[in-house]
C-alpha cells in the first residue's frame, strides 16, 4: 500500500501513525504544542520515520485530524467578518435561538450568547425570493454596487452572505458574492447556499458566518503546514479528517472549514470502525479517552452514525434540544464527548462533594504527577496512585512521579474530604468512570440501543486503563484494545477514505414527486461530489438518500434510494421504507401522505487500507516481566500484580488476571474477574470469566 | 460494598431521568404542532403510584413542570389504582383537577412489574394539542370567561383499555377539533411518548427489582429533598414581601389585579409561600389552576438555590404554600384558565421581589413576557383549513449585576430565546414576514438596562382571522430602585387600504385581508437602578448597536455623545448635574 501517514493533534498529546509500504505500523507520541501545533506535528512526524527508517519523501499520503475550527469559534480567534442578509433580518444573529434546558434555566443571571460579527459589519440588501423561489423582489445591480462598497470599507477578510429561502433560489446569493469577490479579491466569501443548502434560515447563517469565520484562518495553518511538511521532505498533498468520518483535499476544507469541526472525534470512532473490519465485527462502541475529553460512538454496520446539527460551545445537548452555542449545520459522526480524560481535573466544590472535570490540565501545565507546574490532582494522579500507571517516564520525556500525584491528591481531595490518599485517588477514578458510563448512555440506551450487542473498542492515552470498568457497567462481554492503541485515532485516519456529502432542498408531496427530476437533482449532486473529491468518477462509490416526513412534521427520517435513474416503483419503495422506518422509530403506524424534502448524496473513494501483519496464535501463557502494588476495588487495597509489556507478548499469548500490560503511551489494566488473550494482530482481547458478567 | 452501592444508585437516577428524557423527544418529534416542535409548552416524567415526581425531562416547559404530578392524584381520585391493567393509558385536561387548560394534555400510563403487580409508576407526558374545540380556533382563548370557551373538557378517561383503544373516546376528540388529524397526530405522539417511558421504567422494575427499584427511588428523592433544605437553611432568615399588579384581564378593562405573597424562611429548611391578600379571580382568561401557581412557585424559588439539584418530589416537599380559594392563584371552576401566565409570572416577580430583598445581588426588575397569536384561514380554493399559534417574547428585566437580555422565554418558560424561522414559517402559510428586530428604547432605562422586546411585521398574502393575547402592555414591565419601566408592546394592524387600526392587548376574532400586515411589538424588561448611574461607556454601546437612539441616551441617560458616537464628558457630567 501507499506509505501514508495519519496525524491527530489532541489537547495534551499529538498522536502519529506511519503505515509503511509493508503496511507495518510505527507510532509516535509527542507533547501537543497548544502556540503553534504545527511545531508539536513536525516533530512526531520526524520521529514516527525514523522510527521506520524512511525520508519524508517517500511518503504518499499524509491525513491530518484537527480542532482547528473548533479552537478558533470558542476563542474567537477567527477573520474580522462581514454578515450580509435580507433587508428587515440584520439582527437574525443576535436575537438568536438558543434554548435553555437543564439546569441553566434557573439562571436569571445568564450572559445570552454573542455571535463573531459586530454589529457595525451587518449589512441588510434589498431582495427577496418566496418559499418556492419566486424573485419577490429583484436585486438590483446598482444596489449591490453600493452594498458592497460598504462592505469593502469596513475591511472585513471574510463575507457570509445568507439570503432568505437561499436554499429554493440561491440566484441573488451567488450575484452577489460574485460581486463581493470582484471588489474584495483575497477576501473569503461564503455563501449560505452553497454552504449548506437546507431550509431553516438561521442555522444555514450560523453555519455561513462559521464557515467565513474560520476560513481565512484554516487556510493559513494549512499552508504552514504543507511548507513545513516540504521542509522536512513530505511533499504529499495533505488531507483532512472531516466530521463524517471522511478525508478531504486541503483546499476543501480551507474553503469549507466547518466540515472539519469534530475532525478529531470521528478519526477516533474510524479507527474503532477499521479495527471492527479487521475482527470480523460490525457493531462497534467506539471509546476514545485522551489528556481532555473521552469520546464515544456506535459504530453500526461497519458505519458510523452522522448527525447534522452541531453546536459549538453549548453546555448541555439533550436530545435535539439544545442550549446556546453556535449552530453548525454539517455532517457530524454522531458522538458524545464529554470532559472526562486523563488531565481532568478533580476539585471538591461548595457542598462538599468530590467533582471530576471537565475542566482540564490539558497539555500546559498537565497533571501534578508531569512535574511540568501542575499542582491541583486529575485522573492520571489517581491512576498512578492506584498503581494503572507506571511511575517513570510515560512518553515523549513525560515522566510520572507519584510523590507529586500524591501530594496533589493529599493537599486537594483526601485531605478536604478526610479521606486516604488511596480512597480519595479510587473515588476519582470512580467518578470519571461514571461520567463517561453517563456518555456511552448517551449514545446507546439513549437511542434504545443495547451496548450489550456491541463489541466494545477502547483506546487512546487514557482509555485502556478505565475500559473493562465500562464494560463491566453495561455488561458488555466483548472488550478490545487494539495494538497502537495508545495513537488509535490517528490509525483512524490512514483508515479512512476521501469522501464528500452533497445535499439539496426540494419540497414535494412523494406520490406527485417526479422520478425524473429526482434524479437529476441526485445527478447534479454527484457531479458537485466529483468537483469535490477531485478524483475521477469511475473511482467513487455513491450512496443516495432522501430524507421524509409526514406534512405538518418537522422532524424527517432518511431512507436509501438506489442508484441510476429512478422510477416511480424507486419512489414509491423509498416511501414504504419512511413509513417502516417511523413504525421502528416512534411506535405508531401513521400510513400518512409522505413529503420528501432533502437529497443527499454521500461520495467516496475507497483507497488501500493498512492491513496489519496477522502472525499465526500460538497458544502459550505469557510470564511476567515483573510485579507491582496495584489497587483493586476487589481486593480493597495495594497487591502486588503482574506486569507484562504488550511488545513482548506474541499472538496466542494469556495472560493471567489481575495484570497490567504496558504498551506504549498507555497502560492496559485487566482486573479481577477477566480473561485476556492477544489476537493475530496483537489485539488484546477480554472477556469475563463467569459465565454471566457482573451485575446484570 | 458503598462505593458500588452509590454508582447502582447514580445509574438509577440517570436511568429514570433518561426515561423521561427520552419519552419528552418522542414527544415533540412526533408531534403535529410547529409550537410544540419549536420547543414550548411540553413535559414528559415519571411518577410513582403515591403521584410523586420520581423523574422529569430536562427540556420540560416550567409551566407545565406541576401539572402530570396534580393531573396523576386527580387520576387515582376517579379511576382506583386497583382497577388499572396493563395496557391501559388515560388521558384528561381539566384545569381543576390538576390541569391546565384545554390544550394542554396529559396522558398517563401505568407500569406494571413482570409478574402482573402494580401500578408501581407512572409514564406521563403532557403537550399543547392542536386544536379542541372552543370559541377560539387553536386554543388561544384570549376573551374566554369561562373554561367551556377555551375547548373541550376531559375528566380522566382510558384512551387505551388492556391494550385496545377506547374508539368512542378518540372520536370524541376528533370531532371537536377543527384540525381533527392534527389533534389525533398530538395526541398519538403523546402516547408514543408515554410507552416509550413505561416501557423503560418497566425494564427497571425488572433489573433492580419491585423492591430494590423502589429504595433507589426513595433514597433519590431523599437526596434531592435534603439537598434543597440545605440550601433553604443556608438562605437569610426572614419573612419578605412582595406583589405585582397586573394591568388587566382583558375583560373588565380598567380594572387592575393584585397577587400577593408572604414568603417565610424559618431557617429550618422549610420555605412558606402565603398568597393570602392576592385577589379574587378574574372574569378573564388569566386565572393560574393550583398546578400552575405551584409551577411557577417552584420555579421562582428554585432560581435562589442551587440550579443543580434534580427536579423531582425531593424538591415540592419543603415547600408550604397558601393559595386561597377562589383567588387568582387557585380559582373555583368553571374560571378560565388558559392565559394563567399572566397570573403565574405577577407570583413569580412578586416571589423575586420578595427573596431579592435578602439576595440583593440576584435582584431582578420585571420583564416583558409573551406575545401569543394565533392565525386562521381557508387558503382561496382550499377546503381544509391552515391554523397557526405563535408567540414572541419580551425583553427580560434588568438583573443587579448586567442588562437584561432581549427579547427571551427565560423568565416565562424557563426556556428559549426563540426569534421566529421566517422559512419554514412562509412555507408553510400564506404570509410573508417583512422583518423581525429589536425595538429601539424599549428596555427600561436604569443603571442596568432591561432586554429590549422585538418587532415583527407579517404581510398576510390571504385572508386570516386573528386572535392576540398580549401582556404588560397597558402597564409596562415596571422597573425597580430607580429603574424605569420598560416600553409597552403593541398589536397593529397596517391595512392593505392604508389605515391603521391598533388592537387591545387581547383581542379575538380580528379580521385580516389579503396586503394586511401584522405588527407585532412585545414589552421590554424594566431597568434597575438609576439610569443617569449608568456608565456612559455603556449607554454609547447601547446606541452603536441600536439599542438605545441618541435622543434617549440625553434624556433618559443623561448621556452626550459627538457625532461619532464618542461620549462627550464634560457635557454629560453637565447634564446629568442638571437633574
Amino acid at each position: 500500500m501507499k506509505v501514508t501517514i495519519g496525524v491527530d493533534v489532541g489537547g495534551t498529546f499529538t498522536d502519529v501513525v506511519l503505515v509503511d509500504s509493508a503496511g507495518v505500523i510505527h507510532a509516535s507520541k509527542v507533547v501537543t504544542t497548544p502556540a503553534d501545533p504545527r511545531e508539536g506535528v513536525r516533530r512526531g512526524v520526524e520521529v514516527a520515520l525514523a522510527a521506520a527508517g524512511l525520508a519524508g519523501g517517500v511518503v504518499e499520503r499524509f491525513v491530518h485530524g484537527t480542532t482547528l475550527a473548533t479552537n478558533v469559534l470558542l476563542e474567537r480567534a477567527g477573520a474580522r467578518t462581514a454578515f450580509v442578509t435580507t433587508q428587515g433580518f440584520g439582527d437574525l444573529l443576535r436575537l438568536g435561538r438558543a434554548m435553555r434546558v437543564g439546569e441553566a434555566r434557573y439562571d436569571l443571571l445568564f450572559a445570552p450568547s454573542v455571535p463573531p460579527v459586530d454589529d457595525a459589519m451587518t449589512f441588510e440588501v434589498r431582495e427577496r425570493c418566496t418559499a418556492t423561489g419566486a424573485v419577490h423582489v429583484a436585486l438590483e445591480p446598482d444596489h449591490i454596487d453600493e452594498v458592497v462598497a460598504g462592505i469593502v470599507a469596513c475591511k472585513p477578510e471574510a463575507v457570509a452572505i445568507c439570503f432568505l429561502h437561499a436554499y429554493a433560489n440561491p440566484a441573488h446569493e451567488l450575484a452577489f458574492a460574485d460581486s463581493c469577490r470582484v471588489a474584495m479579491p483575497g477576501v473569503f466569501v461564503v455563501s449560505s447556499a452553497e454552504t449548506w443548502p437546507e431550509m431553516r434560515e438561521y442555522e444555514r447563517a450560523t453555519t455561513a458566518l462559521a464557515c467565513a469565520y474560520v476560513g481565512p484562518v484554516m487556510a493559513s495553518y494549512l499552508e504552514g503546514l504543507q511548507v513545513m511538511l516540504r521542509d522536512i521532505g513530505v511533499v504529499c498533498p495533505v488531507q483532512i479528517m472531516d466530521s463524517s468520518g471522511g478525508v478531504l483535499s486541503a483546499a476543501l476544507a480551507a474553503r469549507k472549514p466547518v466540515a472539519t469541526i469534530e475532525s478529531g472525534g470521528a478519526a477516533g470512532v474510524m479507527a474503532a470502525g477499521f479495527v471492527g473490519r479487521l475482527l470480523g465485527e460490525r457493531d462497534v462502541l467506539s471509546f476514545d479517552m485522551g489528556g481532555t475529553t473521552a469520546k464515544t460512538a456506535v459504530v453500526r454496520g461497519g458505519e458510523p452514525t452522522l448527525t447534522f446539527d452541531f453546536r459549538v460551545g453549548g453546555h448541555a445537548s439533550m436530545g435535539d434540544r439544545r442550549d446556546d452555542g453556535l449552530v453548525v449545520k454539517t455532517p457530524v459522526v454522531d458522538l458524545a464527548e464529554i470532559g472526562a480524560g486523563g488531565g481532568s481535573l478533580a476539585w471538591v466544590d461548595r457542598g462538599g462533594a468530590l467533582q471530576v472535570g471537565p475542566r482540564s490540565a490539558g497539555a500546559v501545565p498537565g497533571p501534578a504527577c508531569y512535574g511540568r507546574g501542575g499542582t491541583r490532582p486529575t485522573v492520571t494522579d489517581a491512576n498512578l496512585v492506584l498503581g494503572y500507571l507506571r511511575a517513570g517516564e510515560l512518553s515523549d520525556g513525560v515522566v510520572l512521579s507519584t510523590e507529586l500525584a500524591t501530594a496533589a491528591i493529599d493537599e486537594h481531595v483526601a485531605g478536604p474530604l478526610g479521606l486516604a490518599t488511596v480512597d480519595a485517588a479510587r473515588a476519582i477514578h470512580d467518578i470519571v468512570n461514571n461520567n463517561m458510563v453517563a456518555a456511552i448512555r448517551m449514545v446507546t440506551i439513549q437511542r434504545g440501543i443495547d451496548p450489550r450487542d456491541f463489541v466494545l473498542v477502547g483506546f487512546g492515552g487514557a482509555g485502556p486503563i478505565h475500559l473493562v470498568r465500562l464494560a463491566e457497567a453495561f455488561g458488555i462481554a466483548r472488550v478490545v484494545v487494539p495494538w497502537a492503541a495508545g495513537v488509535a485515532s490517528a490509525l483512524g485516519l490512514v483508515a479512512a477514505d476521501p469522501s464528500v456529502i452533497e445535499i439539496h432542498a426540494h419540497l414535494v408531496a412523494a406520490d406527485s414527486a417526479d422520478p425524473e427530476r429526482i434524479t437529476a437533482i441526485f445527478d447534479d449532486l454527484a457531479a458537485r461530489a466529483v468537483v469535490s473529491l477531485d478524483a475521477g468518477a469511475a473511482h467513487i462509490t455513491m450512496q443516495r438518500v432522501i430524507e421524509a416526513r409526514y406534512p405538518g412534521q418537522v422532524h424527517q427520517l432518511a431512507v436509501e434510494v438506489p442508484a441510476g435513474v429512478l422510477t416511480r416503483a424507486d419512489l414509491d419503495a423509498a416511501v414504504a421504507g419512511f413509513h417502516a422506518r417511523y413504525l421502528e422509530t416512534y411506535g405508531i403506524d401513521m400510513r400518512a401522505p409522505v413529503q420528501f424534502v432533502t437529497y443527499r448524496l454521500r461520495a467516496v473513494v475507497p483507497v488501500d487500507k493498512p492491513e496489519p501483519l496477522r502472525d499465526r496464535p500460538a497458544p502459550y501463557v505469557a510470564s511476567r516481566s515483573a510485579t507491582r502494588d496495584v489497587f483493586f476495588v476487589e481486593n480493597g487495597q495495594h497487591r502486588p500484580v503482574s506486569q507484562y509489556r504488550w511488545e513482548n507478548l506474541r499472538p496466542g499469548a494469556s495472560i493471567s488476571h489481575p495484570a497490567i500490560i504496558e504498551g506504549a503511551a498507555t497502560s492496559i489494566v485487566v482486573p479481577p474477574g477477566w480473561a485476556v488473550m492477544l489476537d493475530t494482530m496483537r489485539n488484546v482481547i477480554f472477556s469475563p470469566l463467569a459465565a454471566s458478567a457482573p451485575d446484570r | 460494598m458503598q462505593a458500588a452501592d452509590a454508582v447502582t444508585a447514580e445509574v438509577v437516577r440517570n436511568a429514570l431521568s433518561m426515561a423521561a428524557q427520552e419519552g419528552g423527544i418522542v414527544v415533540v418529534k412526533a408531534s403535529h404542532s410547529t409550537f410544540i416542535q419549536e420547543g414550548a409548552d411540553s413535559s414528559a416524567a415519571v411518577l410513582d403510584a403515591r403521584s410523586r415526581l420520581v423523574a422529569q425531562s430536562t427540556a420540560t416547559t416550567l409551566m407545565h413542570a406541576a401539572s402530570l404530578r396534580e393531573s396523576l392524584r386527580a387520576l387515582l381520585v376517579e379511576i382506583p389504582l386497583d382497577t388499572m391493567r396493563l395496557g391501559d393509558v388515560f388521558a384528561q385536561n381539566d384545569p381543576f383537577k390538576g390541569g391546565i387548560h384545554a390544550n394542554d394534555v396529559a396522558v398517563l400510563r401505568p407500569v406494571f412489574a413482570g409478574d402482573g403487580s402494580g401500578p408501581h409508576y407512572f409514564a406521563g407526558t403532557i403537550i399543547h394539542v392542536a386544536d379542541l374545540g372552543g370559541g377560539y380556533a387553536g386554543g388561544v382563548a384570549a376573551t374566554a370567561q369561562d373554561m367551556f370557551a377555551e375547548g373541550m373538557n376531559l375528566p380522566p378517561v382510558h384512551l387505551y383499555r388492556a391494550g385496545e383503544p377506547e374508539a368512542v373516546v378518540w372520536k370524541i376528540i376528533e370531532n371537536n377539533s377543527r384540525t381533527p388529524e392534527k389533534v389525533i397526530g398530538d395526541i398519538r405522539a403523546l402516547v408514543s411518548g408515554a410507552n416509550v417511558i413505561a416501557r423503560r421504567v418497566g425494564e427497571l422494575v425488572e433489573r433492580y427489582g419491585i423492591v430494590g427499584l423502589a429504595a433507589h427511588v426513595e433514597g433519590y428523592l431523599t437526596y434531592t429533598e435534603s439537598r434543597m433544605r440545605e440550601e433553604l437553611r443556608r438562605f437569610p432568615a426572614g419573612i419578605y414581601h412582595g406583589d405585582f399588579t397586573i394591568d388587566s384581564d382583558g375583560i373588565e378593562a380598567d380594572k387592575t389585579h393584585e397577587v400577593r405573597v408572604t414568603v417565610t424562611l424559618p431557617g429550618d429548611g422549610s420555605i412558606h409561600l402565603d398568597f393570602t391578600g392576592t385577589d379574587a379571580q378574574a372574569k378573564g382568561a388569566i386565572n393560574a389552576s393550583y398546578s400552575q401557581a405551584l409551577s411557577g412557585v417552584l420555579f421562582a424559588v428554585r432560581c435562589f438555590l442551587d440550579p443543580s439539584i434534580p427536579m423531582n418530589e425531593g424538591c415540592y416537599t419543603p415547600l408550604e404554600v397558601t393559595f386561597p380559594r377562589g383567588s387568582l392563584v387557585n380559582p373555583h371552576p368553571p374560571a378560565a384558565c388558559g392565559g394563567r401566565i399572566v397570573v403565574v409570572t405577577a407570583a413569580m416577580e412578586a416571589i423575586v421581589e420578595a427573596l431579592s430583598a435578602a439576595r440583593p445581588d440576584m435582584a431582578l426588575a420585571s420583564s416583558g413576557i409573551v406575545h401569543l397569536y394565533a392565525m386562521s384561514g381557508v387558503r382561496t380554493g382550499a377546503s381544509s383549513p391552515w391554523l397557526v399559534m405563535a408567540m414572541d417574547f419580551g425583553g427580560l428585566g434588568a438583573r443587579a449585576t448586567c442588562d437584561g437580555p432581549d427579547a427571551t422565554g427565560a423568565f416565562v418558560l424557563g426556556g428559549r430565546t426563540a426569534v421566529l424561522q421566517v422559512e419554514p414559517y412562509e412555507a408553510q402559510y400564506p404570509v410573508m414576514i417583512e422583518h423581525t428586530r429589536p425595538r429601539v428604547d424599549s428596555g427600561g432605562p436604569g443603571e442596568q438596562r432591561g432586554g429590549l422586546g422585538i418587532d415583527t411585521a407579517i404581510r398576510l398574502l390571504d385572508a386570516a382571522e386573528l386572535v392576540v393575547r398580549g401582556d404588560r402592555m397597558v402597564l409596562p414591565p415596571p422597573g425597580r430602585a430607580g429603574g424605569a419601566s420598560g416600553g409597552a408592546g403593541f398589536w397593529r394592524i397596517e391595512r392593505a387600504a392604508g389605515h391603521v387600526d391598533e388592537l387591545a392587548h387581547r383581542q379575538s376574532h380580528v379580521r385580516l385581508g389579503a396586503g394586511d400586515v401584522f405588527h407585532i411589538g412585545t414589552s421590554g424588561g424594566g431597568g434597575l437602578g438609576d439610569p443617569f448611574a449608568r456608565d456612559p461607556e455603556a449607554v454609547a454601546r447601547d446606541v452603536r448597536e441600536r439599542r438605545v437612539s441618541r435622543a434617549a441616551a440625553r434624556d433618559s441617560y443623561g448621556v452626550v455623545l459627538d457625532d461619532a458616537g464618542v461620549v462627550d464628558s464634560p457635557a454629560t457630567v453637565q447634564l446629568r448635574g442638571t437633574r
